[in-house]
């Protein structure tokens, strides 16, 4: 008997032990957490982002012969950049209506960067002159390593932010000690009781891809945070050139022979790889000295269909188009962490598993966001004065405010920034990220100079107000209107204009839902805690 | 196809675990149902999963059957929990243990 209750008592011990750290693990870093929660969900949808910033480029009915750009692209550098000693493209497919590339000059004169990118018309190979923007990027990027920062800085912050939600689930699940007979559970009107469960179904429901989007975002930037054994194993340049070669396409560089000779046929390259992979599973053509007798060209294979981001290529000599290799497997470890790669970006995924990992993962960030209010929402029954909290929990609250409401409202103002600032503009795309970042100060000086609820209430309808009418802003503003859209079955803007009605109805509704709390006198609100509205039981979970 | 059977099925498999837990069971039908219904409830819902994820693996393998259906699970569960929560809402006269606004 006394041995059962000396287990229950340090049962308690551990929960509560778990509980107070999940807390603290939670909010230290959650304002973060929450910012790269919901950048890296939009993130799921970069591409298609990246079309709706770019409306001049003109949508792809069908995939074109990937070959046949291929070709077209590699003729059109042969005249632009006869200088360039690697270039690099991206080929057009489902999700991609036009051929990124970048490339690198060899000789670099002072003021030169030595560095190119552009996008290419698939259709004739010339440049296409879109508004200069960073596009879906923008979200991409900054979800693991922020802005007006040194990438390794921001990639750090990222990591120590990941780690943190890692040790937050695994405390979160010990704390939660009926995680089956509470699946179901939601108690209405009982406040911090109903934030609790919230929390919990939001959780518990999405526990795997919570994990896991944790785990492997730590292991996408694994050689950053752990670099030792990579520098014990590999000490040579050859040995860390087969490294290099396990985790992408890699071709050594060499050295050009210095005797001009054209490339080969490309679009033969491609076609292999076409024969081997299927019609639309190229994902890039890499070639570096382009040509010089020494040139080589990899041919890469996309990322649909595969979960796995271990690198799968056919190697070529650019003088002849002879096939020199074909690497489409790496070591036990290489491909670990090629899974775990593919497993965090999803690339791999077909539409309605793109919509799966987006809905999830947005499940993921109101996680983040109630765990957030739930802090103030327990401590503020515990106010000895409420009209005037303490410091930390004035802090608390106006964080979250423009974390939370203020991080709407200002990825929301990228988007109009992205559709009124002129163009062409020097420096247009580096302009949208300033006013992304302008939009969010403004409102944690608001979140400062409002009270707490009425701040909340104000910038979720500012938010739902600027979303709702983005599709309008696009109408007036571009040759793609929904109608448009929808007639043309354009179902990347026709998606983007009705996913911003259905976030402007969920932030009304927050912004409604907050309003009327703020309405309910306290001690209707001590009523409600006695009694509760509805469902469920009146057992506690303890 | 499969992912709209897929769903189904999870859609299916959750319903029957909701109305396999006692507290469920009260606020929906205002008491416990019988230990052998619950049992039942709670074998259809498991094998009602286990025939998503056995329809996802044979039509994508299973790399991408066992992400699928991952999705799917996190997904459904939270569209039961929502039915739940907002049939209460609807109809919290029918609930023996509701107290009047």
């Amino acid at each position: 008997m006394n041995s059962d209750n000396d287990q229950r008592v340090a049962g308690r011990g551990i929960r509560q032990t778990m509980s107070s750290l999940h807390t603290w693990t939670g909010l230290l870093l959650g304002w973060i957490l929450y910012a790269m929660f919901l950048t890296g969900t939009v993130s799921y949808f970069k591409d298609e982002l990246s079309q709706w910033m770019r409306p001049e480029l003109a949508r792809l009915s069908e995939i074109p012969d990937q070959a046949v750009v291929a070709q077209r692209i590699a003729d059109e550098f042969g005249k632009t950049l006869a200088g360039a000693s690697q270039w690099s493209m991206r080929l057009p497919d489902a999700r991609n209506n036009s051929v990124y590339a970048f490339w690198r000059t060899s000789a670099r004169s002072p003021g030169q960067r030595g560095f190119g990118e552009a996008y290419f018309d698939p259709a004739t190979g010339g440049k296409v002159t879109s508004r200069e923007t960073l596009g879906g990027d923008f979200f991409y990027r900054f979800h693991f390593q922020f802005h007006y920062m040194p990438v390794v800085w921001g990639r750090w912050i990222a990591g120590a932010a990941a780690m943190f939600m890692l040790v937050a689930i695994v405390s979160g699940v010990i704390t939660h000690k009926k995680i089956f007979v509470d699946f179901f559970t939601f108690r209405w009107g009982r406040r911090q009781r109903s934030w609790l469960d919230a929390h919990n179904a939001l959780a518990v429901f999405g526990l795997p891809f919570h994990l896991m989007i944790t785990y492997t975002g730590l292991v996408t930037l694994m050689a950053l945070y752990m670099p030792w054994g990579e520098r014990v194993a590999f000490k040579t340049p050859a040995e860390r050139q087969q490294l290099a070669a396990e985790l992408s396409a890699f071709i050594p560089p060499g050295k050009p022979s210095g005797q001009n000779v054209p490339l080969a046929s490309v679009e033969e390259m491609v076609r292999q790889a076409q024969e081997r992979w299927g019609r639309d599973q190229v994902g890039r053509v890499n070639a570096v000295h382009p040509g010089d007798a020494a040139a080589r060209v990899a041919v890469t294979r996309g990322d649909p269909g595969r979960v796995s981001m271990s690198p799968q290529y056919l190697e070529f000599e650019g003088a002849t188009g002879k096939l020199l290799a074909v690497r489409e497997n790496v070591g036990g470890a290489a491909e670990t962490r090629g899974v775990f790669y593919a497993l965090h970006l999803g690339r791999f995924s077909d539409t309605v598993t793109r919509w799966l990992y987006f809905l999830v993962s947005f499940m993921g960030t109101a996680m983040v966001g109630t765990g957030l209010v739930m802090w103030t929402v327990k401590r503020r029954q515990q106010l000895p004065d409420p009209d005037r909290p303490y410091f930390g929990f004035r802090l608390v609250e106006r964080l979250n405010i423009a974390g939370i409401a203020g991080l709407s409202v200002a990825m929301t103002a990228f988007l109009w920034g992205n559709r009124l600032l002129p163009h062409p503009l020097e420096g247009r795309a580096e302009l949208e990220i300033h006013l992304f970042f302008i939009v969010w100060a403004l409102t944690l000086l608001h979140a400062l100079a409002r009270p707490a609820r009425s701040a909340w209430v104000e910038q979720l309808w500012a938010a739902s107000v600027l979303l709702s009418l983005l599709p309008v802003l696009n109408a007036m503003t571009t040759q793609r209107p929904l109608w448009h859209s929808l007639a043309e079955g354009d179902w990347i803007f026709a998606g983007m204009d009705i996913m911003c009605w259905a976030l402007a109805w969920l932030h009304a509704a927050l912004a409604m839902r907050t309003a009327r709390q703020s309405a309910v006198s306290p001690s209707r609100s001590k009523a409600n805690r006695r009694a509760p509205v509805t469902v469920a039981s009146s057992e506690g979970a303890g | 196809m499969s992912h709209l059977l897929a769903f189904a099925l999870c859609l299916a498999g959750f319903a029957a675990l909701a109305f396999a837990v006692h507290r469920q069971q009260r606020d929906i039908f205002g008491r416990s149902l019988p230990l052998a219904t619950t049992w039942v409830l709670r074998v259809l819902g498991a094998c009602a999963l286990l025939l998503a994820l056995g329809v996802l693996v044979a039509w994508h393998g299973w790399s991408l059957g066992l992400v699928m259906f991952s999705g799917h699970t996190s997904l459904v569960s939270g569209i039961v929990y929502c039915m739940l929560v907002g049939y209460s809402r609807i109809r919290p006269r029918a609930l023996p243990r509701s107290a009047p606004r």
